[in-house]
């Protein structure tokens, strides 16, 4: 599959050319999809959104360096516009994410093959995805725009940046590997699964919980791709194809599941007026094809077995314990440290997705606006429908999907022998049944006899309490309420009792006060008397001199 | 030969040594005639200069620096110095003691950066071009540390006299150049005077330190 094209338009005396191999074409069937529903979701008619489109195909299907940046920069410059007409301020910000990553992707790509070049490459391509510690304009800029851009930005922007990375790291750059280019890859992943599931519990706009959640599966995606390029340099093939099996197979999952959920967020917010979880509930009454196919979502979300997110997450924990397995003392206690972030990530992960469906369509509605909620549009319900029906073969035959992975391994670990994945989910639910029933019986049998009353959950529909008979709907738990147990564990020592992300005070309040800084010295400059510029000139000029009377006389 | 050089020799150090008193000197009058003095020996090292190396050129450069800047300047600043009622002392931004000393390291410095550089030089110029130099960075000192607005001028113009010094010892200089340069010099002279007199009227004295703390205080 090496089908290459020259275009008639581009750089004099060179053209563009573009270029499909297997692993474009896997990031094409992964763009497609989710164009198709954000489309039907009500940005047809926007050029600006077409034109982002463009962008991204341009970029997945580029033959040399001059189309790819091209085409990402097309892709970045249109999602900015389309970010500005939803929100001023998150675009300036975002604006600038994009120029930084555009500054580092520009003198990368035509660097020689070294592990700078990969260093730039990492940082451009892993701002625009949103990789720890880069990633603190995304859950601010993805919730910003419409939702049908929003799920094409969180599913399909963010893989684009991947498909640079992936592109470089593994196939432009593959004669320099080092070992700790894949570690480093590791260690920013494993931050971001940390920060973006943390966010996601704790977070109370419907939105910005959806694209910390993305933070998160960009921060999984990442971490495989590091242990298969680590096991790639030490010459680990089985574990290389194992870990690269888990990131591709993440990347399609999360294309899928995340534009679904997006979109139904718009929708939420088209019917009430708001996607803060503190005003919504009871949606499943109103809505219950949105609140069907919501669920579903979530539930690909936190990796439910049986899901399309569990079979990638699987096969990564299956790569971190081998990896754990190998190699020296030092990889050792560091891959084990991997599988605990993994692990946290992923009852964070879980965590977030009961808290979206439990609060926002389970309960009594929180507002007026929530309970008059009317049902799905067409558009969006045929989108949303078509991303739901195309998990199914995701979650229930990953094994078949593993296989039309096969090329794209090959590709980027030629040495792989790819094994497939023993990964059976009927098995699974048997025995999952079966380790379910057992805790049954053993609570049952030997668990503790004294009573003791709560109030029952009742799968979020409880009963008002008897002294508001008409149910005040601020009786129930509140979103952030729910997520104060996570808030005092976790969320205190990580992010403060501000929920300022790390990022932002590590690395942006400091390069602000930077500039503040350069602001003074410059005014200071600008405010200098005529004398002590003349001094200034004078004392350039005397060094100078000096220089060169020292020079000449040794 | 040896005249020629000895000559040339003893009025470059003749206008060194005007340039290093300005630094020293208090009053504006004073600076004025030492100036003057400068401006004079100037216009006879070019005569010198003309007479030693037959060019017709340096005559005239010696006449033109005569005229302007050993008559017309000098008579010009005294004036200003008469009308404001200037003739007290000046304000200087550094003590005197090291002003001087920082003189003597600049000269220390021009004659260490100009005699290895030239060593291949004819040797008639090297001398003076290390002269030269150290007036030029000794008029630029002397606008550092003074706070009048005259003494800078002053100091301006010694500066330029250095550079007619480096240009008539240099042989083959073209004329143009350094007439470009005298008028350069009286249109600065001129526009300097007109606003010194703006200055003037606005602040009652010729001390820039007003005009810094306007500019400190931010327009």
């Amino acid at each position: 599959m090496g089908n290459s094209i020259g275009l008639m338009f581009g750089l004099p005396g060179q053209g563009m050319h573009l270029h499909l191999d297997a692993l474009s074409l896997l990031f094409v069937c992964i763009l497609l999809p989710q164009t198709v529903a954000a489309a039907l979701a009500g940005m047809r008619g926007s050029f600006t959104f077409w034109l982002f489109v463009l962008g991204m195909a341009l970029a997945l299907l580029a033959g040399d360096a001059f189309t790819l940046i091209f085409g990402f920069e097309l892709m970045s410059a249109a999602s900015w516009l389309l970010v500005m007409q939803g929100d001023a301020r998150p675009a300036t910000l975002y604006a600038g994410v994009a120029i930084f990553s555009g500054a580092c992707l520009i003198p990368a790509l035509f660097l020689p093959v070294s592990s700078l070049a990969f260093v730039l490459i990492a940082l451009g391509a892993g701002a625009k995805a949103g990789l720890a510690p880069l990633h603190s304009w995304l859950p601010r800029a993805h919730p910003a725009p419409p939702a049908g851009v929003s799920a094409l930005m969180s599913g399909g922007m963010v893989k684009v940046a991947l498909y640079v990375l992936i592109r470089y790291a593994f196939v432009n750059l593959a004669p320099a590997a080092q070992p700790w280019w894949g570690v480093a890859l590791v260690a920013a992943g494993a931050l971001s699964v940390l920060i973006g599931a943390l966010r996601a519990v704790l977070e109370v706009e419907l939105k910005t919980v959806l694209a910390c959640s993305t933070v998160e599966h960009v921060g999984l995606i990442t971490v495989g791709l590091g242990l298969a390029l680590y096991a790639k340099a030490t010459g680990d093939a089985a574990l290389s194809g194992l870990a690269l099996q888990a990131a591709l197979l993440c990347a399609v999952a999360h294309g899928l599941f995340k534009p679904l959920l997006f979109i139904g967020a718009g929708e939420v917010k088209h019917a009430t007026g708001t996607t803060s979880l503190n005003w919504l509930g009871g949606l499943m009454r109103g809505m219950p094809r949105l609140g069907a196919l919501m669920l579903l979502g979530a539930a690909c979300m936190a990796a439910l077995p049986l899901g399309p997110g569990f079979a990638p997450a699987f096969l990564l924990f299956h790569a971190a314990i081998g990896a754990a397995a190998t190699g020296g003392i030092l990889a050792r206690i560091g891959f084990s440290g991997l599988l605990a972030v993994l692990g946290i990530g992923g009852a964070l992960a879980l965590a977030a997705a009961v808290r979206l469906i439990g609060l926002g369509f389970l309960g009594r509605p929180r507002s007026l606006h929530a309970a008059a909620a009317e049902d799905l549009r067409r558009g969006p319900y045929l989108a949303m429908a078509l991303l739901g029906v195309l998990c199914t073969p995701v979650a229930l035959v990953p094994g078949l999907i593993l296989e039309l992975l096969n090329p794209v391994i090959m590709l980027l670990a030629p040495q792989a022998d790819a094994p497939p994945l023993s990964y059976a989910p009927l098995t699974l639910l048997l025995l999952a049944g079966l380790a379910a029933l057992a805790a049954g019986f053993v609570q049952t049998r030997w668990g503790t006899r004294g009573l003791r009353e709560v109030a029952a959950w009742n799968g979020g529909f409880g009963r008002p309490p008897a002294w508001l008979p008409f149910g005040d709907p601020h009786t129930q738990a509140s979103a952030t309420g729910f997520a104060e147990p996570v808030m005092r564990l976790l969320g205190k020592g990580l992010l403060g009792t501000t929920l300022a992300d790390p990022a932002e005070r590590f690395l942006l309040l400091p390069l602000f006060r930077l500039q503040t800084r350069l602001i003074r010295l410059a005014e200071r400059v600008r405010r200098a008397t005529i004398r002590e510029r003349l001094a200034f000139v004078f004392a350039v000029l005397v060094a100078f001199l000096l220089a060169l009377g020292l020079g000449q006389g040794g | 030969m040896s005249l020629t050089f000895s000559l040339a020799h003893l009025m470059g150090g003749i206008i060194l040594l005007c340039a290093f008193l300005q630094l020293s000197q208090r009053r504006l009058a004073a600076m004025v005639t030492l100036y003057q003095l400068e401006a004079l020996v100037l216009a006879a090292a070019a005569f010198w200069q003309g007479y030693a190396q037959h060019e017709i050129n340096l005559y005239l450069t010696g006449l033109i620096t005569f005229a302007l800047k050993a008559m017309l300047l000098p008579w010009g600043l005294r004036e200003i110095v008469q009308r404001f009622n200037m003739v007290r002392a000046v304000e200087t931004a550094l003590p005197m003691a090291a002003a001087m000393i920082l003189g003597l390291a600049l000269i220390g410095i021009a004659v260490l950066v100009v005699l290895p550089v030239t060593m291949h030089a004819i040797s008639l110029t090297r001398e003076d071009l290390a002269i030269a130099l150290s007036v030029v960075l000794l008029g630029l000192l002397l606008m550092i540390v003074r706070r009048n607005a005259l003494a800078q001028i002053i100091g301006f113009l010694s500066m330029e006299n250095g550079l007619v010094l480096a240009a008539i010892g240099m042989p083959g200089m073209p004329f143009v150049a350094e007439f470009s340069v005298a008028l350069l010099v009286l249109l600065a002279f001129l526009v300097v005077g007109v606003f010194l007199l703006r200055i003037r009227e606005h602040f009652d004295t010729l001390d820039i330190s007003g005009l810094e703390d306007i500019e400190r205080r931010g327009r």
